[in-house]
């Protein structure tokens, strides 16, 4: 696990363009007692030659790209990455981020005005933590992989946003839940006054 | 012993080493979490061609959570009477499928279709930022059983269709 993180830190800069083949069985890599990268067949896309740096895009391709294709024998895509990866990395990081910081600032404003005892915000590695007292706490951070924003909710429990273009905003494909108003909602309810974070 | 002792650096270890995202107040690990560490139960598998087995396959390695949960169902009463499983993830992840593979066994199909991540990440008093394993978890049952319902759809279809029984079934 380590090298394979070591790997995609060097080649962090790079744009994925392939699409196309499963390039790795989930099966095997439970299979098989290590956790070195499996020696699949590479993207068709990669860099002529057999350079390292060749060697390392593709390895960047198998851990980050075709998660759709590695849940395997999961029709009914109830697993955690069941879509299609087509935002690139800078571009889900641009809209996430946004996302995240808009909601912090709109809830520092929030518990600014309503002075509620133990209501905490904090912001830190790109987590946005909430705590309501003794209600619990909420948790918002960014599932690069999947290109996900993942929300820990001590009202509705766990859920996975995935950026909807068409409606602008972060979607959970199982209730069609939008994450800023589930958000409003929750939140308004469980300390009393409405709240705006869009 | 050596497990013990990584049981009890885990223990040590994650209230000063996990990522609390917000410097919050230090969280180890809920002893149950330790227990299923250290004594995890059913970890294995069983033949994912055998015609009685559902295997649950969830989760991908580059979010860092893998589960493969796999069911032995007794064809006649439709009772899970065995499970299996391996997880690649955190110290919340195989716990959350360890205790899926206990709750499974002696259950109907039906029956372990409803056990919910909630119940789950309750009985193992799973921090926020790890509510995500139990959901995991849930979502590996329904897996499984679906995929031992779409086998047996698959081998019925074939005997209605009159293919020999050798072709499709492996023994």
């Amino acid at each position: 696990m380590a090298s394979r993180k070591l790997l995609l830190g060097l080649t962090a800069g790079r744009r994925l363009r392939s699409r196309t083949h499963q390039l790795f069985s989930v099966a095997n890599l439970l299979e098989a007692s290590t956790s070195h990268s499996p020696a699949a067949a590479v993207a068709s896309t990669q860099p002529s030659g057999g350079s390292p740096a060749a060697l390392l895009f593709s390895l960047r391709t198998i851990s980050s790209t075709r998660q759709a294709t590695q849940s395997a024998g999961d029709a009914s895509g109830r697993s955690a990455v069941d879509h299609k990866l087509i935002m690139p990395e800078d571009e889900f990081h641009k809209l996430a981020d946004e996302t995240i910081h808009d909601l912090l600032e709109k809830l520092e404003e929030y518990g600014d005005s309503i002075q509620m005892d133990g209501f905490d915000i904090d912001y830190g590695n790109q987590v946005l933590t909430l705590r309501l007292g003794d209600l619990g706490t909420y948790v918002v951070n960014k599932q690069t992989p999947n290109r996900q924003i993942w929300l820990s909710s001590l009202v509705s429990g766990p859920s996975r946003f995935n950026w909807d273009a068409a409606t602008n905003g972060w979607i959970y494909k199982r209730t069609r839940a939008n994450l800023v108003q589930l958000l409003e909602e929750e939140i308004g309810e469980l300390c009393g006054t409405p709240v705006e974070l869009s | 012993m050596m497990l013990r002792a990584a049981g009890k650096r885990l223990l040590g270890a994650a209230a000063g080493r996990q990522a609390s995202p917000a410097g919050a107040a230090r969280r180890g690990y809920h002893e149950r979490v330790v227990d299923h560490y250290n004594n995890p139960r059913n970890v294995g598998a069983f033949d994912k061609d055998d015609p009685d087995v559902g295997t649950g396959l969830v989760g991908a390695p580059a979010c860092g959570d893998v589960m493969k949960l796999q069911i032995r169902v007794d064809e006649g009463s439709g009772r899970i009477v065995d499970a299996r499983f391996k997880t690649f993830g955190c110290g919340s992840a195989i716990a959350s499928s360890s205790v899926a593979t206990e709750w499974v066994k002696g259950k109907q199909m039906e029956e372990v279709v409803a056990i919910k991540n909630t119940e789950i990440a309750k009985h193992l008093s799973l921090p926020p930022v790890k509510l995500h394993c139990s959901m995991l978890a849930e979502d590996a049952i329904k897996a499984a059983v679906e995929d031992y319902e779409a086998k047996k759809a698959k081998l019925e279809k074939a005997d209605e269709d009159g293919t020999p029984a050798g072709a499709i079934r492996t023994t």
